[in-house]
């Protein structure tokens, strides 16, 4: 459900610094895993962590790899090898989308003026390829009341503008 | 001026005045009084003129059902509201309300001459009266139509308020928040299932509000109403939202709600949405909406103070107003009885209980006579008088079904009940059936098409016992279908109200009935009368009834006109009101802003507007903008005193002549990578692909499978198994959506995969006889010599010390650089290489200049130059297609019969005699203008700019046969001229011999 | 707004996130220089549009981005069935529900 009641704090939104993303593509997922030193789950929304690398199935050959830039090198190049022995198709897309952290009590509340989906029923360490409002984004559940949400880099201000005048909204509490 | 006020009832508060002004008057009323109970309070009935007729007309209701009184209110500059229900509109200090369809004034309205005319404007009256002439239509009629349209007056400004949405997922979704839904939510609320109930009133309560008298498990009814409305508000997994109304009821229980925020705040906080429009789905829902009262059809049935005794209940059990201090009863049902003996009890001087039925519940009679009340049981109303308020009613005695001699009765107010009909908009919108119940006269719910559950008087059972006990096992079994364990509680009602009654056609009368003004829609003054002439000129569908005669097309949707509509329609045919049935109840329930539906697209967010990383450079430095899709990009930098023309021919001259700067980084990107990559490419590009090198480019074009030009863009080969590829602008969706489609269910074997990069990459074009020069110092990793980095050349360096991608690549004719750098570092780029171009008077350009550059060369745009029905041979591209290979998306219609005719309009320059002359993009080509309209067109203009390089005006477009025709000379007719122009075949108006490209 | 069951992610999902794409189980032909101009006319334009069962594509463009199909009943626009896209037509003469 959506309770909310104006005493709560309204839920911030912060951008986080870059890291580097790569779109990976398979139809072999498992081969992909002893390559990588990560299991690439194959339930789509299931997200899967080593160390400091993360992989979210976001289709059923499709998923996104995000470390920090400090690893960019050390993956292109497992990749660049992995590459040469089996198909696959990994692109870099780190430019690509900008990440806003969303967090508060009401984050939910937040998410529910744009989001078509049930995000209440969203596993915190799952994520999601769905909308907000009219741009397409990726939202990741980091906490019970923790969203990510990446959205295309020139659609970030209009996202951001929306969540701006929602947060106002939840401020007011009407 | 209070004195309709009734001491020791009602809900509002009474220590807390409320200033508001009605037609510049001020009034005062109470905290938690409507507009119309707190005009009713000072004794004004008044309210509003009818449509068409103009007639003086009160309130009818005290609900979302009211016809008549309906008035623009105001809080200031942008905040006007034609057409508020002043029965929904709550009371708020300031509130500006002013009548409407009135002119000079609500008491003398010049308009109210329709009503001595009403002869004339009898059903149909439109259709019979403004056929002839036919000349006439646009100019003559249709602006009196026009003129005389529409109820209140549309807002100036535009609208200054905001307004939100929301979706939301619920377990239960109950409508309605009188006893039946209250009961169901607490059912359901107790077994932990996640509920919403909402009520379009202020509170809960329903019916409760207005039968105070009644005991509910030994408790008062408002007792009772505070102890649920507690526990509701206890519960964590139940929200209860007052003031908002469902609007429509959609598949798989998607329930459009509009909440009303802040009309009811006398001073609402900064920023605060007025609306918010909410999206529920909902696993089960509770439509809870009890009946809606019908009027009773008699001559004058309109009159101010005539309303329904259902709402007289309301206005004095839930407001504390007496509607009048004489008033009179007409009924055919037994709740219009306890209205009267409500009012009595309040003092109120009741004029008599006038029911056409000839015998009625002894206890009741008992008790009005005992009251003192007459009773006329068995008489019919034929008539009323007073013109700003009811003085008298005219009753006759029924005998034998004739209608005897008539009397005068003194009344200020008229409480009319035609009996109850279950609210089953809702349920109409799932196209649920409706039933006749022949024993209540009234449609019940029948086949169900979504997980619904119907409960109380929205299925016939009347009486709050009744009411609560269906809710509560209803919300429980809601409850059971989303997996909870719930049961019902059993509720003991003493003091119920349960009546019952008939339903009648209009009321018989000793006068002749087409001198009758018997309405049965208030607010499009549809009479009874008008129902009969409509079934007599041949209308026998309800469906064209109610357009013909405009019954139930009112703002109401037909919830007071319906019911009274259908049994004189049906009587008319000579058949029973099952098999005439009902119109079609469509969302919205009620009316319901624009403002609710646009939710937060309005002002700076009403659009998403897509912006490039070099975008801020382009705003700083004076740049006008065009939208192109969802871009907005910089469409030429005019310097100071520039206009289009001048800035756009400085850019062009400037280009050419040294070197421009553009920013492409909107262009559509995908990238195509995979072992199966080129089989791919061929297939789905008419190019060859195969023996395209590593780091070369080529110009691909992609058709659909009709055979006609859908996309194309420059696609450079990274590697063997990756392919960098380049759509326009506004393509890129839809190309990578194409290619999706044909690898996912055409191809699923090739081992190949997309990627849209399009935003993972800024996009720099340096373009001109200098671009080299200026580039080449920043560029690390890659010798961009003519001969080592030819024309239509890509590779990857480093460009300023950022990883780039860099193409060869020419959209203007000149030597030419694309550079790609990730997209966080495009600003940092453009400014080195604007700071570095200032050597060679480095200009930046716009989409305009970019336009006139490409059309120069005869370079085409899709969807400018071309249409959807142009072939590669049409567009003089077949240049580009593999001919050697078996297949492509398209290929085989470009060998239809059609696809090969003669007389395909083909792409083909044109050059207007008078060179300084630049024809209208779209402009149509004739061969003869002189033969008779209308003339065979034979294309039309596609591109038109004025060429500085090329010293005149040039065109592009789509003539039939047009390459033949070279040399010729067409005609294109103007509204003020006829323009002459010469076809030629070669497209290419500057350096055709590309001698530019590689200096 | 309807809930379509995508068939790769095993969720019921908003309508939004979808995009509808014709008429399913026209597959292209394997070699089209072979088809008649009447064939090729028929692959192109031809479709069943049908009173009732309508198999039919559908993407999880805002999802997963996988194209599948669905058995739609065009009356009461109710879906009795989504599948992967490649799987056979289903039978569904066991299936019942859609129809009003």
């Amino acid at each position: 459900m959506n309770a909310m009641n104006g005493s709560l704090a309204p839920p911030t939104i912060t951008e986080l610094p870059p890291t580097t993303r790569i779109s990976l593509r398979t139809a072999d997922p498992a081969a992909v895993a002893s390559a990588l030193g990560i299991k690439l789950p194959v339930k789509v929304g299931v997200r899967a962590a080593a160390g400091v690398r993360t992989a979210l199935c976001l289709g059923p050959d499709e998923w996104l790899l995000e470390v920090p830039e400090a690893e960019s090198a050390m993956l292109a190049a497992a990749l660049a090898d992995l590459a040469g022995r089996m198909p696959l198709s990994a692109v870099e897309i780190s430019d690509r989308e900008v990440t806003l952290a969303l967090a508060g009590r009401a984050v939910l509340d937040l998410l529910a003026t744009g989001c078509p989906r049930d995000l209440a029923r969203m596993p915190v360490g799952s994520g999601a390829r769905t909308l907000f409002d009219t741009a397409q984004v990726v939202l990741t559940r980091e906490g019970e009341d923790r969203f990510h949400l990446t959205v295309r880099r020139s659609y970030a201000p209009h996202v951001r503008a929306l969540l701006h005048i929602a947060v106002r909204e939840l401020e007011i509490g009407l | 001026m209070t004195s309709c006020r009734v001491p020791n009832r009602g809900r509002v508060d009474r220590s807390k005045s409320v200033r508001f002004t009605y037609d510049g008057k001020t009034y005062h009323g109470l905290a938690g009084d409507t507009l119309a109970s707190a005009l009713l309070a000072n004794g004004v009935h008044l309210m509003g003129r009818s449509f068409k007729y103009h007639r003086p007309r009160g309130v009818v209701s005290a609900g979302s059902d009211e016809p008549n009184a309906l008035m623009g209110t105001s809080r200031g500059p942008g905040r006007f509201e034609p057409n508020t229900r002043a029965t929904i509109q709550e009371l708020r200090g300031g509130l500006e309300a002013t009548s409407q369809n009135r002119w000079p004034s609500l008491a003398f309205d010049l308009g109210s001459v329709n009503d001595r005319l009403g002869s004339l404007f009898s059903a149909g009256f439109y259709y019979k009266t403004f056929m002839w002439p036919r000349a006439f239509w646009d100019r003559v009629y249709e602006p009196i139509i026009r003129n005389a349209a529409g109820l209140g007056v549309s807002p100036t400004e535009p609208d200054a308020d905001r307004y939100a949405s929301r979706f939301a997922h619920t377990d239960v979704l109950v409508i309605g928040a009188g006893p039946a839904g209250l009961a169901a939510a607490l059912a359901a609320g107790r077994s932990g299932a996640s509920v919403m109930i909402v009520d379009e009133t202020t509170e809960c309560g329903g019916s409760l509000l207005s039968e105070p008298s009644i005991t509910i498990d030994g408790k008062p009814a408002w007792d009772w109403l505070a102890a649920a409305t507690a526990e509701l508000a206890s519960l964590p997994n139940v929200t209860v939202k007052p003031r908002t109304t469902a609007i429509g009821y959609y598949h798989q229980n998607l329930v459009g709600l509009a909440q009303r925020l802040t009309d009811h705040l006398a001073a609402p906080p900064e920023g605060a949405p007025r609306e918010r429009l909410w999206r529920v789905r909902a696993r089960e829902v509770v439509l809870a909406q009890g009946a809606l009262e019908t009027p009773l059809v008699f001559d004058g049935n309109d009159r101010p103070g005539v309303m329904l005794a259902g709402a007289a209940q309301t206005y004095l059990h839930r407001y504390g107003v007496k509607v009048g201090d004489r008033p009179a009863i007409v009924t055919v049902h037994d709740s219009a009885w306890f209205a009267a003996l409500d009012l009595a009890a309040s003092g109120a001087k009741v004029a008599a209980i006038v029911d056409v039925r000839p015998t009625v519940d002894q206890a009741l009679t008992n008790r009005a006579r005992a009251l003192g009340i007459e009773t006329l049981l068995g008489h019919t109303v034929t008539g009323s008088s007073g013109r700003l308020r009811v003085k008298s009613l005219r009753v006759n005695r029924l005998e034998n079904g004739r209608v005897g001699a008539s009397r005068n009765l003194s009344c200020d107010a008229v409480l009319m009940c035609g009996g109850w009909t279950p609210s089953l908009h809702l349920f109409s919108h799932t196209k649920g059936s409706l039933c006749w119940d022949d024993k209540l006269q009234a449609f019940l719910p029948g086949k169900k098409t979504e997980a619904v559950h119907i409960a109380g008087a929205g299925r016939g059972l009347w009486g709050t016992a009744a009411a609560l006990n269906d809710g509560a096992t209803v919300g429980a079994q809601a409850a059971r279908a989303t997996g909870r364990q719930a049961s019902a509680q059993t509720y003991t009602v003493s003091g119920d109200r349960i009546g019952s009654g008939v339903t009648v056609k209009e009321l018989s009368t000793d006068r002749k009935p087409a001198r009758a003004k018997a309405f049965i829609d208030f607010q499009n003054d549809v009479t009874a009368k008008d129902i009969r002439l409509a079934v007599r000129e041949g209308m026998r569908s309800i469906e064209h009834v109610k357009r013909y005669t405009t019954n139930g097309m009112a703002t109401d949707q037909g919830k007071m006109s319906n019911i009274n509509g259908l049994m004189i329609a049906s009587d008319a045919l000579g058949k029973e009101p099952p098999q005439v049935g009902l119109t079609t109840f469509r969302p919205p329930y009620t009316p319901t802003t624009f403002g609710t539906f646009a939710g937060y697209h309005q002002g700076s967010t009403f659009e998403l507007t897509r912006k490039t990383p070099i975008d801020p450079w382009a705003e700083a430095h004076g740049a006008a903008f065009e939208p192109v899709a969802l871009w907005r990009r910089a469409w030429y930098f005019p310097k100071s005193g520039e206009d289009i023309h001048a800035a756009v021919g400085r850019e062009c001259r400037a280009t050419r002549a040294s070197v421009g700067i553009f920013d492409a980084s909107t262009l559509g990107k995908i990238e195509v990578v995979g072992p199966d990559a080129v089989t791919f490419m061929e297939r789905m590009y008419i190019n060859a692909w195969a023996k395209l090198g590593v780091g070369r480019c080529r110009y691909g074009l992609l058709l659909g499978e009709d055979g006609f030009i859908r996309e194309d863009g420059v696609i450079g080969r990274l590697a063997n198994d990756r392919f960098h590829v380049t759509t326009t602008t506004g393509g890129a969706a839809l190309v990578l959506n194409v290619m999706e489609d044909y690898l996912q269910t055409e191809w699923p074997d090739l081992k190949v995969w997309l990627t849209s990069t399009t935003e993972q990459w800024a996009v720099i074009a340096l373009q001109g006889p200098n671009a080299r020069k200026l580039l080449e110092p920043f560029v690390e990793g890659l010798d961009i010599s003519e001969a080592a980095f030819p024309h239509m050349s890509v590779a990857t360096c480093k460009v300023a010390g950022f990883p780039a991608r860099l193409f060869r690549v020419s959209f203007t004719g000149e030597l030419g650089f694309e550079v790609n750098v990730a997209a966080r570092r495009g600003r940092a780029l453009w400014e080195k290489l604007w700071q570095a171009g200032q050597q060679y008077d480095i200009c930046p350009y716009g989409t305009e200049t970019m336009h006139v550059l490409r059309a120069e060369k005869g370079y085409i745009i899709v969807g400018q130059d071309t249409d959807g029905t142009l072939t590669p041979d049409d567009a003089g591209l077949s240049w580009a297609i593999g001919k050697a290979k078996p297949d492509f998306v398209g290929k085989r219609s470009l060998s239809r019969p059609d696809m090969v005719a003669k007389g395909r309009k083909q792409l083909v320059g044109l050059l207007t005699d008078d060179p300084k002359l630049v024809l209208q993009e779209g402009a149509q080509i004739v061969a003869d203008p002189n033969v008779p309209k209308p003339m065979p067109m034979l294309g039309h203009v596609t591109s038109a700019y004025w060429s500085d390089a090329v010293g005149r005006s040039i065109a592009l477009a789509v003539i039939a046969d047009g390459r033949v025709r070279d040399g010729e000379t067409l005609y294109i007719p103007m509204p003020d001229r006829t323009i002459t122009a010469r076809v030629v075949k070669n497209t290419v108006f500057y350096d055709p011999d590309g001698k530019r490209l590689s200096a | 707004m309807l809930l379509i069951r995508c068939p790769y992610c095993e969720q019921d999902l908003p309508e939004l996130e979808f995009a509808y794409a014709g008429e399913a189980h026209i597959a292209r032909p394997q070699d089209p220089s072979k088809l008649t101009d009447e064939e090729w006319r028929d692959y192109l334009f031809i479709r069943s549009n049908p009173r009732g069962h309508h198999f039919e594509r559908w993407r999880h463009i805002n999802g997963c981005a996988r194209f599948f199909n669905a058995v739609r009943e065009t009356v009461s626009d109710r879906f009795l069935l989504t599948y992967r896209a490649g799987e056979p037509r289903p039978d569904i003469s066991g299936l019942t529900g859609g129809s009003e």
